[in-house]
């Protein structure tokens, strides 16, 4: 990658429909993991976006794209940033019909601005990613922050129907559609979830969005072993209960969350949020209390209904999201099959002293924050759980890593994972290697 | 085709799996679209391994193949048109794993889509999709053309239930994509190698994932007057916040060729008939099924009915479901179109649609997933009155040109494959389809795998073989269709 140098040879303020950002303070506040970027732009519309890549991948600069930033503690760390791209001025609610069940959205949209909006029609986009206050809509899906929602509205990228993409050879492309259900040619938007940013720009997005349940509950079940609260859950997503979603929590880790917090002698707490209809809610909640019961769940505690959307706000943010300073925590999230989820937690227990876990179980997910003093020491314990999670079948991804970690760590690649068509996809879509190259995983 | 490759293809699957005569070969020459093309040869393997040793040898070969299900496909996905082999998934039609606990199973392409959720439906699991084909469509077929049916409203489309799949790539390596476990590390390679239609490579096992079977599930059938009411009312109950699992919509040409064919019970002096499904927690459907009533009412239904057992239910939906065979038997011939729109344009785009089929004199009938928006147009000709194929085609492209115009798509379930492969510039920009044309050169370089499909030709849409005019392509679009054999 050729080094950028400044002044730039082409007149980057006439593509940037906004003012570059060049210097060092300004830049300073994109900077990740310490390394300062050259130069900085906000464009405000997907076209602006397109050009100042153009101008950007002429000079053979690198560029790292970004929504609030909240999400760059990921491992590995660039090597060097050029330039950055802020996504975050290209917001707004581009098309909305409500009876559609669709909506259009600049990517830089904050997340919790797109709720709001859609919440003043009784309805929503149905995820619970970390960051909710802070995340752009675009830097929710590049990150694939979906959340335990996927239990009952499906993964993240089900609910993503089209997108606009602003590729590095400076062109844009539409890929999907603007209606429920389409399957005119390759359904590439699915491919830009979960990239990070390193196929291309996510400019513009059309979602699938959900009415609100009509009704809806929380219920806590405490429970002194993992297995039998995991155990509950899965029977939970076995019946036809159909809750919205199901999260499990150490008590180190529920009492973050201030509108809950475990009580003494407590190890293991079982949320269930309930929704739908008055009469679905009462049954979900008895059928869930009847499951837990049986499981020798230790008591069960239904929140308030007007409580819940707050509750469940900070419960979200205990699966690698705003609850951990990020400077303090390793984040690690593994996926199993659902019924080997005591076992993850198991030997996350056996490999760290003070593991914080949260788990989604009926999804197979369990997220684990270590404190950062923890791996100061040496990393043997977490090579050695990371050789357990490879021979178990198990994927293991750092989430976020404290300063000095996330220069050290790559992303543990699966055996069996299939680098070449991976490898091919990146050079097919940025052949210059515009986009964060080497960030993603395997040096991709 | 050259006697050294029929040779290393009858050594890898063995001499009884292998045909290359031209009346077996006929059997392979046609899906469920208009379209036809013979193989130059049909292998049936068994094994992923038989697959990639098939691939490597075509490769060798420079022989174009491609992999063939059940041949229910609609747009022509299965059709050899450049000849070469087709790799026939019937013998791989084994159910390898049912995992209750973990709602999965893990099956061979050659499956039957019914078969899966009969062999799980002992443990109160389901799998989803369920096209109206699906007694005989299998799931790899279902996965290469991201098949749909009647209950995605609610639950999603095929890829939505595809954890992952064992694949065989075009250079013969077997890789999976995605898995048993959620959220494979990389890039989404599975979500966009389902509804691929066959070109990116073969998929030799699929993960799928098994849901609960509701515990009740109850069907309302609305009468209406006129298509711009049951619109409404289709529209007044996703506003109120319901999504029901399946809402159908069928006008009156369409109900009266069903109940010629198979007296499902529906009116046949209404313009317009509604099926609701309402699922889930017997509490809730009864809490629903009085508020949709309600919102039909409000639209002017002239009746609501709830199927009160289900041999009614069954009877109502055999109804909805036999609704092409019905058409096949009232009209010489017919052409089923599928195109998309916003659920709240569909009383324009049906009033578009008739004006069509009066502007070339043709009838149409219109039955369609109302809720996804997702059409289907039956447009009646007969092929042996001069003229009638070329106008069928033509009307079926303006009604997709009015899909486009409206904000839809030109395919919700159906596909592109050949039959619409002329009508993707309609829908999408040179720099859309250089994209997926860049997207197709990563996992099918050589072109060899299922040619000539999904990327536009020289042909304008609506045009066929004897109309067209010639045109001129994107050379990156261009190349992306695959070499000429």
């Amino acid at each position: 990658m050729a080094k950028l140098k400044l002044p730039f040879s082409v007149d980057l303020p006439r593509h940037a429909g906004s003012r570059p950002r060049i210097h060092p303070s300004e830049c300073a506040a994109y900077s990740i993991a310490g390394r300062i970027p050259k130069v900085a732009f906000s464009p405000r519309t997907a076209d602006e976006a397109a050009k100042v890549i153009d101008a950007l991948r002429q000079e053979g600069a690198s560029i790292s794209v970004r929504g609030a930033g909240t999400k760059q503690w990921r491992p590995p760390a660039p090597r060097s940033i050029d330039a950055v791209l802020d996504m975050s001025r290209c917001r707004g609610l581009l098309e909305h019909t409500p009876a559609d069940l669709t909506v259009t959205v600049a990517a830089g949209t904050p997340f919790a601005d797109l709720q709001s909006a859609l919440r003043a029609h009784g309805q929503f986009f149905p995820c619970d990613p970390v960051f909710a206050a802070e995340a752009t809509i675009g830097g929710v899906l590049a990150s694939r922050s979906g959340g335990a929602l996927r239990q009952r509205y499906g993964a993240l990228r089900d609910n993503v129907l089209g997108m606009r993409v602003c590729l590095s050879d400076g062109s844009t492309a539409f890929t999907g559609a603007k209606v429920v259900k389409s399957v005119a040619g390759y359904d590439i938007a699915k491919l830009f979830v979960g990239a990070f940013g390193t196929l291309g720009v996510i400019a513009e997005v059309t979602l699938k969005i959900s009415p609100l349940p009509a009704r809806e509950a929380l219920i806590v079940a405490e429970f002194n072993r993992a297995d039998a609260a995991c155990d509950a859950a899965l029977q939970i997503a076995v019946s036809p209960l159909f809750p919205l979603a199901a999260t499990l929590h150490d008590a180190r880790s529920l009492r973050r969350v201030r509108a809950l917090g475990a009580p003494d002698g407590v190890r293991w707490s079982l949320l269930v949020r309930c929704g739908g209809t008055q009469a679905a809610v009462q049954r979900q909640l008895d059928g869930v209390r009847a499951i837990c019961g049986a499981g020798d769940a230790l008591s069960m505690i239904s929140i308030d209904a007007d409580r819940v959307p707050h509750a469940w706000g900070d419960v979200s943010e205990l699966a690698g999201g705003a609850l951990y300073p990020a400077a303090d925590y390793l984040c690690l999230k593994i996926g199993a099959l659902p019924s080997q989820t005591p076992a993850v937690i198991q030997e996350l227990a056996i490999a760290f002293d003070q593991p914080e876990i949260t788990a989604h179980p009926a999804a197979g997910l369990t997220y684990a924050h270590i404190p950062a003093a923890e791996t100061e020491s040496g990393l043997a314990s977490l090579e050695s759980f990371l050789q357990k999670c490879a021979a178990s079948d198990w994927n293991a991804e750092f989430l976020s890593a404290p300063p000095p970690l996330q220069d050290v760590l790559l992303q543990p690649v699966p055996l069996r994972a299939p680098l070449r068509l991976m490898r091919r996809i990146k050079a097919a879509f940025d052949p210059t290697g515009t986009f964060d190259a080497g960030r993603f995983m395997a040096a991709i | 085709m050259q006697k050294a490759l029929l040779e290393r293809l009858a050594g890898i699957v063995g001499a009884e799996h292998i045909s290359w005569s031209g009346g077996d070969l006929r059997n392979y020459q046609y899906d469920g679209s208009i379209d036809r093309a013979l193989p130059e040869a049909v292998v049936l393997p068994d094994s992923a391994l038989e697959i990639a040793a098939i691939i490597r040898a075509c490769n060798e070969f420079a022989c174009p193949y491609l992999a063939r299900g059940a041949g229910t496909g609609l747009s022509g996905g299965a059709i050899p048109e450049r000849g070469g082999v087709v790799i026939s998934t019937a013998r791989l039609c084994r159910i390898l794993e049912v995992d209750a606990i973990n709602r999965l199973a893990v099956v061979e392409p050659g499956v039957v889509n019914a078969d899966i959720s009969a062999a799980v439906r002992h443990a109160g699991l389901q799998f989803v999709p369920d096209p109206s084909s699906q007694a005989a469509c299998t799931i790899g077929g279902n996965v290469a053309e991201n098949a749909g049916g009647l209950h995605c409203l609610a639950y999603g489309v095929t890829s939505h239930h595809v954890l992952g799949c064992e694949i065989v790539t075009t250079d013969g390596d077997i890789v999976w994509l995605g898995g048993k476990t959620l959220d494979a590390p990389g890039y989404d390679l599975l979500g966009v190698f389902v509804g691929s239609e066959g070109t990116l490579g073969i998929a030799s096992k699929v993960a799928v994932r098994l849901m609960p079977v509701q515990e009740s599930t109850r069907t309302l059938l609305a009468v209406f007057e006129s298509i711009d009411d049951a619109s409404r009312a289709v529209s007044d109950t996703i506003a109120a916040g319901i999504v029901p699992g399946a809402l159908e919509m069928m006008d009156q040409r369409s109900t009266q060729a069903i109940e010629a064919f198979v007296h499902a019970g529906f009116p046949t002096d209404a313009a317009a008939i509604l099926i609701v499904d309402v699922d889930g927690l017997r509490e809730a459907v009864a809490e629903q099924l009085p508020a949709i009533a309600a919102i039909c009412k409000r639209n002017n239904a002239r009746e609501t009915r709830v199927a009160a057992d289900e041999a009614e239910r069954e009877k109502i939906w055999k109804g909805r479901k036999s609704a092409f065979g019905a058409m096949g038997r009232v009209s010489a011939n017919y052409y089923v179109q599928d195109g998309v729109i916003p659920r709240t344009q569909l009383p324009q785009v049906i009033a578009e649609v008739e004006e069509i089929g009066r502007r070339y004199g043709l009838l149409i009938a219109n039955v369609f997933h109302a809720g996804d928006g997702n059409l289907h147009p039956l447009i009646s000709f007969d092929e042996d009155r001069p003229g009638d194929v070329d106008k069928a085609i033509a009307a079926g492209a303006e009604i997709l040109r009015a899909c486009v115009r409206r904000g839809g798509s030109i395919s919700g379930e159906h596909g592109i494959g050949m039959e619409k492969r002329d009508c993707m510039n309609v829908q999408f920009t040179p720099a859309d389809l250089a994209l997926m044309a860049s997207l197709k050169h990563a996992f099918n370089a050589r072109g060899l795998c299922n040619p000539a499909k999904i990327f536009p030709t020289s042909r304008r849409c609506g045009e066929s073989a004897h109309t067209a005019a010639s045109g001129s392509l994107p050379e990156a679009v261009a190349a992306a269709a695959g070499p000429a054999f």
